[in-house]
C-alpha cells in the first residue's frame, strides 16, 4: 500500500525546484524595479499636480487596484501581442510578436501592478521629509531634480524601506502566477513535478518551505541595510592636523 | 548704483495682503535690520526675493538684469537668483541626512559643480570661520539648535552669495544659545557682507545693521540709520512698535 504522505519526497523535491529560484527572484525584483521606478514617477506627478498627467494617473492606479493580478497577467499576456498585430496591419511595422517571450510580460504585468501600489507609500515616503529640506535646497539654487535627486530621494527611502520590503516580498509571491505567461519559476515547475508522480501535496508543501525561507532571508538582508541606513548614534569629532583643529576651537 | 533693486513688490495670501507695493535698493555693504510687528510680512518679503514664494507683482534687479519675479517662466533666472542670494531659516533646515560638512559641501557640488577637494576645503574653511570644525562630522541630530544654525550659516556663505537673507535666525532658538548665533552673525556683518536681517532682538538689530527698515502692514513705512529710527522714529506706527519693545526690553532677562 502507498504512503499516504511522503514526508521525504517533500525534501527530495526540493532541489530539483531551486533549480527555478533564479527564475523567480529574476521576475520579482524586475517587477519590483519596474514598480520603483513608475511608482516614483506616479508619485511625483500625483505631488506637483501636473494637469493631465495627474487624472491619468489616478485611473491607471484605480484599474489595477481594482483587478486582480491573475487577470491583468491575462490581459497582457493576450492583450499586448494582439496590439503589435494591430500595429502590423494597420501600419505595415513588422513587430515580431511571436519572439517576445513569456517572461516579458510576466515582468511587465507584474511590475505595472507593482507600481500602482508602489505609489502611494513613495508619495507618502517623499511627502514626510520636511518642506524646509526642499526650501533649503531650492535656495542654495538647486532644481527639482536635484533636490529630489541629492536631498529628498534618500530621506524618503529610509522611510519607505520597510514598506518597499513588504511589497518585494509580495512581489515574490506574485511571481507564483507567472505560469499564466508560460513563465516557469518555482510555482509552475512544481506543478509540473505534481504532474509527474501524482505527489501534488507534497510539492506544494516543499514550495511553501521555499518561498518562506527566501522571505525570511530578504527580511534578514531588509534589516541590514535599515542599519546601514540609520544615522549613527554616535560620531567622532572631526580633527584635522593638530594646528587647524586649534584654529577651529571657539568662535 | 544699487546692488539691487526692489520694485513694486506685492503679495497676498487667498486675499489676505502681506506685501502692499515694497520699494528697496539694496546697497553693496548694507546691513540690514527689518523690524516691525508680526504678520506684516518681513519674512515674505525675504521668501519673495529668492522665490520660495512667487509675488503676484514684483520686479527685482541684479547687475542690470531685471526679473520679472511674478513670472513663473523664468527658470534660469531664478535659479540665478537663488544662487546670488543665500538663505538662513528659523527653523535652520540641515538636510537631515548629511554631516555639518556634507551639508556645507552640497550647493558646492551640485549647483556650482566644484571638485570634491575644493569644495571640501571652501566647507571647511567656512565651518571654521562658524567655529563648527570639531562638529562637521555630526549630524544635525547630533546637534543643538544654535550649532545647527551655525552649520546654516556656513552653508549659506560657501555658496559666496552676493546677498544674505536671515529669515529670523534666533527665533527657534533656546534662549542660552541665542548669543551664538549673534555672535556669527556679527562677525559676518563686520566682514562687509550685504544682508538683509528679520529679526525680533531689537538690540542686536540696533548693533548690528547700519540700517534698519520698518514694515508695516505691508508697506516700508520707516527707513535710515538705526540711530533715526530707533531713537527719533518719525512714523506713528513706528512709535508705538517701538514702546511696546522698550517696554520688554526694561525686564533683564531679555537683555543680550
Amino acid at each position: 500500500m502507498t504512503k499516504l504522505f511522503d514526508f521525504k519526497q517533500v525534501f527530495t523535491n526540493i532541489p530539483e525546484l531551486m533549480e527555478y529560484l533564479p527564475i523567480t527572484l529574476e521576475l520579482a525584483l524586475l517587477a519590483m524595479l519596474i514598480g520603483l521606478v513608475l511608482g516614483l514617477l506616479l508619485a511625483i506627478i500625483k505631488i506637483k499636480e501636473i494637469p493631465v498627467l495627474k487624472q491619468l494617473a489616478a485611473f491607471f492606479v484605480s484599474i489595477i487596484r481594482g483587478t486582480p493580478v491573475l487577470v491583468q497577467l491575462y490581459i497582457v499576456y493576450f492583450g499586448v501581442p494582439m496590439f503589435c498585430k494591430y500595429l502590423n496591419q494597420r501600419f505595415g511595422t513588422s513587430l515580431a510578436v511571436a519572439s517576445i517571450p513569456g517572461f516579458a510580460y510576466a515582468v511587465l504585468a507584474l511590475g505595472l501592478n507593482s507600481s500602482a501600489f508602489s505609489a502611494e507609500m513613495i508619495r507618502s515616503a517623499l511627502m514626510s521629509v520636511g518642506k524646509g529640506q526642499l526650501e533649503a535646497a531650492n535656495a542654495l539654487g538647486m532644481t527639482y531634480g536635484q533636490a529630489l535627486r541629492r536631498i529628498i530621494i534618500p530621506e524618503a527611502m529610509t522611510v519607505a524601506l520597510p514598506t518597499i520590503g513588504n511589497s518585494l516580498i509580495s512581489s515574490i509571491k506574485g511571481t507564483s502566477l507567472a505560469f499564466t505567461c508560460a513563465v516557469v519559476e518555482l510555482t509552475a515547475q512544481g506543478k509540473i513535478i505534481g504532474g509527474r508522480n501524482y505527489r501534488y501535496f507534497e510539492v506544494y508543501c516543499s514550495l511553501a518551505i521555499i518561498y518562506w525561507l527566501v522571505t525570511i532571508v530578504i527580511e534578514q538582508i531588509l534589516k541590514i541595510v535599515e542599519r546601514k541606513l540609520a544615522i549613527p548614534e554616535q560620531v567622532e569629532n572631526f580633527a584635522e592636523q593638530q594646528d587647524e583643529a586649534q584654529m577651529g576651537d571657539g568662535i | 548704483m544699487s546692488l539691487i533693486e526692489i520694485r513694486d513688490l506685492h503679495k497676498q495670501f487667498k486675499g489676505n495682503v502681506v506685501l502692499d507695493g515694497i520699494d528697496l535698493a539694496i546697497e553693496q555693504g548694507n546691513v540690514i535690520g527689518i523690524i516691525g510687528p508680526s504678520g506684516t510680512g518681513k519674512s515674505t518679503l525675504l521668501r519673495c526675493l529668492n522665490q520660495l514664494e512667487i509675488p503676484e507683482k514684483g520686479f527685482l534687479k541684479l547687475q542690470d538684469k531685471e526679473i520679472d519675479l511674478s513670472s513663473r517662466k523664468n527658470k534660469k533666472e531664478i535659479l540665478e537668483l537663488r544662487q546670488n542670494t543665500g538663505m538662513v531659516f528659523q527653523q535652520f533646515n540641515l538636510f537631515e541626512r548629511k554631516t555639518a560638512l556634507e551639508n556645507v559641501e552640497e550647493g558646492l557640488l551640485v549647483v556650482q559643480k566644484k571638485s570634491k577637494e575644493e569644495a571640501r576645503e571652501i566647507a571647511l574653511e567656512e565651518l571654521r570661520r562658524v567655529g563648527m570644525t570639531a562638529w562637521a562630522n555630526h549630524y544635525p541630530r547630533h546637534l543643538s539648535g544654535g550649532q545647527q544654525q551655525r552649520v546654516a550659516i556656513a552653508r549659506a556663505l560657501a555658496m559666496r552669495p552676493k546677498l544674505l537673507l536671515f529669515d529670523e535666525p534666533t527665533s527657534a532658538l533656546d534662549p542660552e544659545m541665542v548669543g551664538e548665533v549673534l555672535d556669527v552673525i556679527r562677525q559676518i556683518a563686520a566682514e562687509g557682507y550685504t544682508m538683509l536681517l528679520v529679526s525680533h532682538e531689537m538690540a542686536f538689530v540696533r548693533n548690528v545693521s547700519n540700517r534698519v527698515i520698518f514694515i508695516d502692514k505691508g508697506v516700508i513705512v520707516e527707513d535710515g540709520t538705526p540711530g533715526q529710527v530707533f531713537h527719533y522714529p518719525q512714523n506713528d506706527r513706528t512709535k508705538e512698535f517701538l514702546a511696546k519693545m522698550h517696554m520688554l526690553e526694561m525686564e533683564p532677562e531679555y537683555s543680550i
